[in-house]
């Protein structure tokens, strides 16, 4: 008796146990791993996380703030919710041209025209338009080697 | 509001409900069977799937043979998660060496996963091994939408003329997955990494900035996660700061794109429901009750103005980030692209309006739920004031009809309340650092409000990584999930087969009725929960408060 009842148990038991067990490997395998292989192969960049490189070596992300100290360099906003906002407004950039100048003797038009160059393009169309830090820094570095020569 | 922020509202929202409109005769014949000329790729896929099921294709279940395979399913699906979470730290794709959860840390996490809550009380970059972001996360990111799904369209099928029985479990949430949620997902992973969201398994760069510091870049299966998460209603976070994290929104266009994932499946929903109904018509006071109610949300959500500051990321601003709060609880979705303290008194009261109402569209499948027992409630309502018998689609209302809605009703603000006082009675709040007043008690509300609705935007996050936040929230997202489900599954398995009256009684067709829906629901949501609302946000509003930091 008890043996017919474990049975009709196990029939009722093994297919929730197998949609569960398919469903992990549909969803929770082979779709992540599929997304990830081909993100790899056609958009590398991207999929890894659009790094930076300078001078041969990986220095950042340009989706990740990495909190500038040095005076000669744009500094990132603080206190924003994710910790690692890489962007700044105009209005922040400008605010930090004197300091720039002050400190690397670049004029502070040129630090200006250097901003407004590097304005992320799709922002104006959604609000306050902003730089990116990293990019600005790294633009900063290419136009004036000689007062970043500290850098390696 | 200024008139391009009108125009970005009015745009977003009306693409989006017009792509709903057009995906809903695909959606609607995956719950007919009709067949399609996608067949051909599916059905193979799908017998494979049944066969090895053991399912049999042609038989149909009743309302508990129904509810209670979806909730065994979901209760297996929660161990195997369970399991994955506990032993992460020995398990395979840990490249960070990440330990293993406590006990109720992982078991918050599977109940909230699974009951398509996403409440997190942790931050998955510094907690969760690659094999838990995906396996665990990301397979109940579609397992708990398709069951939600499921779970509606068994509802309906009871309120079809003709309908022998509610459908079969393991279809329906097979061909949700397999037709509608997967290439979905597939198709809007892959726009998302072209935009700049990773995806990889490779373990997280470590970089030496220009500076000479070294950084961690936390890089991984970011993309999968994060368009399920947005389609199915789910709104859990790759990162402990969510779609604030550039890595899950990296540019306005993600953003607004993400955005409009929220609404486009519950909104296709309504228009499946009527067309499942074989009556169209019944779709219309259902999206004009849904619209109506989320064009209120918005007003008091836009009546205080967020500015850029500290919460909100550059790269969205205030107005964005208001205009996700708003579209992410009224799809009980619970993402967020900014931290909930940056948000006004305002925009948390709209908040908890969806979170009350649940239908403003709702989550997927959930919001239709509640909202056909809206309908159900509001033709009770309609038929005691005229004084005639009340009757939708010509199925006369009885009263254990009204009995059961009245339960599936009353449970939300007990489930709500009652654990809310727990918190301050027990002194688990004051041990979180939370005081007994208007922004605290916001903060606790809240909490139990996302948890019972099944939506999963909190203050806490990793705050509330406590036994008694984990345990009591566990339970009520669990409650919040199934006792409505069951209950309302319950009474559309009562209507299967009832005899149909020739339609005598009210049109509920009409933009009367829909004026009428939004009105009763309203006025029964403001009666219970009021007093509770004027004792957070709206005292933090008279306050003269802008956010909620301190």
């Amino acid at each position: 008796m008890s043996k017919i009842k474990g049975n009709k148990f196990g029939q009722r038991v093994r297919p929730l146990i197998i949609i569960s067990l398919i469903f992990l490997l549909i969803c929770g395998v082979a779709y992540p791993l599929l997304i990830t292989g081909v993100s790899q192969i056609f958009v590398p960049y991207q999929a890894n996380g659009e790094l930076v490189h300078y001078h041969g070596s990986t220095v950042g992300s340009h989706l990740i703030a990495q909190n500038f100290t040095q005076p000669e360099f744009f500094h990132d906003a603080v206190g924003s919710t994710s910790g690692v906002d890489p962007d700044i407004t105009l209005q922040q950039a400008y605010a930090q041209v004197p300091r720039i100048s002050r400190s690397t003797g670049i004029p502070t038009d040129s630090l200006i025209a250097l901003v407004n160059a590097n304005v992320n393009p799709i922002s104006k169309f959604f609000g306050d338009p902003y730089v990116n830090v990293l990019a600005l820094n790294l633009a900063l570095i290419k136009a004036y080697p000689s007062v970043y020569a500290f850098v390696e | 509001m200024d008139l391009i922020e009108i125009s970005w509202v009015l745009l977003i929202i009306g693409a989006t409900a017009a792509v709903a409109w057009l995906i809903a005769p695909y959606i609607t014949k995956i719950y007919t069977h009709e067949s399609s000329r996608i067949d051909r790729i599916f059905d193979p896929i799908e017998n494979l799937i049944y066969r090895t099921i053991g399912v049999d294709k042609n038989r149909g279940m009743g309302w508990k043979e129904y509810f209670l395979t979806g909730l065994s399913v979901n209760l297996i699906m929660m161990a195997i998660a369970f399991s994955i979470f506990l032993f992460q730290g020995v398990l395979p794709l840990n490249p960070q060496h990440f330990s293993g959860l406590n006990w109720n840390l992982a078991l918050n996490n599977v109940i909230s996963f699974m009951t398509n809550t996403d409440l997190q009380h942790y931050a998955g970059e510094s907690t969760l091994s690659y094999l838990s972001q995906t396996a665990a996360v990301q397979f109940l990111m579609f397992s708990a939408p398709a069951t939600g799904i499921s779970m509606a369209v068994a509802m309906i099928r009871g309120f079809r003329v003709g309908a022998k029985d509610l459908g079969n479990f393991y279809l329906d949430f097979t061909r949700t997955i397999i037709r509608l949620l997967l290439p979905l997902s597939i198709l809007v992973s892959l726009v998302l990494v072209v935009l700049g969201v990773p995806q990889s398994i490779s373990g997280y760069a470590v970089v030496r900035t220009i500076e000479g510091v070294t950084q961690q870049i936390a890089i991984g299966p970011i993309a999968s996660l994060t368009s399920i998460t947005q389609l199915g209603s789910n709104g859990g976070g790759y990162f402990g700061a969510n779609f604030a994290y550039p890595f899950q929104n990296p540019s306005p266009v993600s953003d607004i794109l993400e955005l409009s994932l929220m609404l486009l499946l519950p909104t296709a929903l309504i228009f499946v429901f009527g067309r499942l109904l074989g009556k169209k018509g019944e779709s219309k006071p259902v999206f004009i009750a849904a619209y109506s109610m989320l064009g209120i949300n918005l007003l008091i959500g836009f009546l205080q103005k967020v500015n850029l500051g500290p919460g909100i990321e550059t790269r969205i601003g205030g107005f964005f980030s208001t205009f996700w709060t708003v579209i992410s609880t009224s799809t009980n979705t619970g993402s967020l692209n900014a931290s909930l303290y940056a948000m006004s008194p305002s925009a948390v009261l709209s908040s908890f309006m969806s979170m009350f109402i649940q239908s403003t569209p709702g989550a997927v499948g959930t919001g239709l739920i509640y909202m056909i027992m809206y309908v159900i409630l509001t033709v009770f309502i309609v038929g005691l004031m005229a004084g005639r018998t009340p009757e939708y689609l010509g199925i006369k209302i009885t009263a254990r009809d009204v009995g059961l809605i009245m339960l599936a009703f009353i449970i939300h603000p007990i489930i709500i309340l009652i654990p809310t006082i727990l918190a301050y009675t027990t002194g688990a709040a004051a041990q979180i650092g939370i005081g007994a007043n208007a922004i605290g008690f916001t903060k606790i509300f809240y909490e139990f409000s996302s948890a019972a609705a099944n939506n999963g935007s909190d203050f806490f996050g990793i705050l509330a990584n406590t036994p008694f936040f984990n345990i009591a929230t566990a339970i009520v997202m669990f409650v919040g999930r199934y006792a409505p489900m069951c209950i309302l599954l319950a009474l559309s398995g009562s209507i299967l087969g009832r005899k149909r009256e020739a339609m005598s009684g009210l049109r509920t067709d009409s933009l009367v009725f829909a004026v009428v829906l939004v009105g009763s629901i309203i006025i029964l949501v403001l009666l219970v929960f009021l007093p509770f609302l004027a004792l957070g946000p709206i005292l933090a509003f008279f306050e003269g408060r802008m956010n909620f930091f301190g």
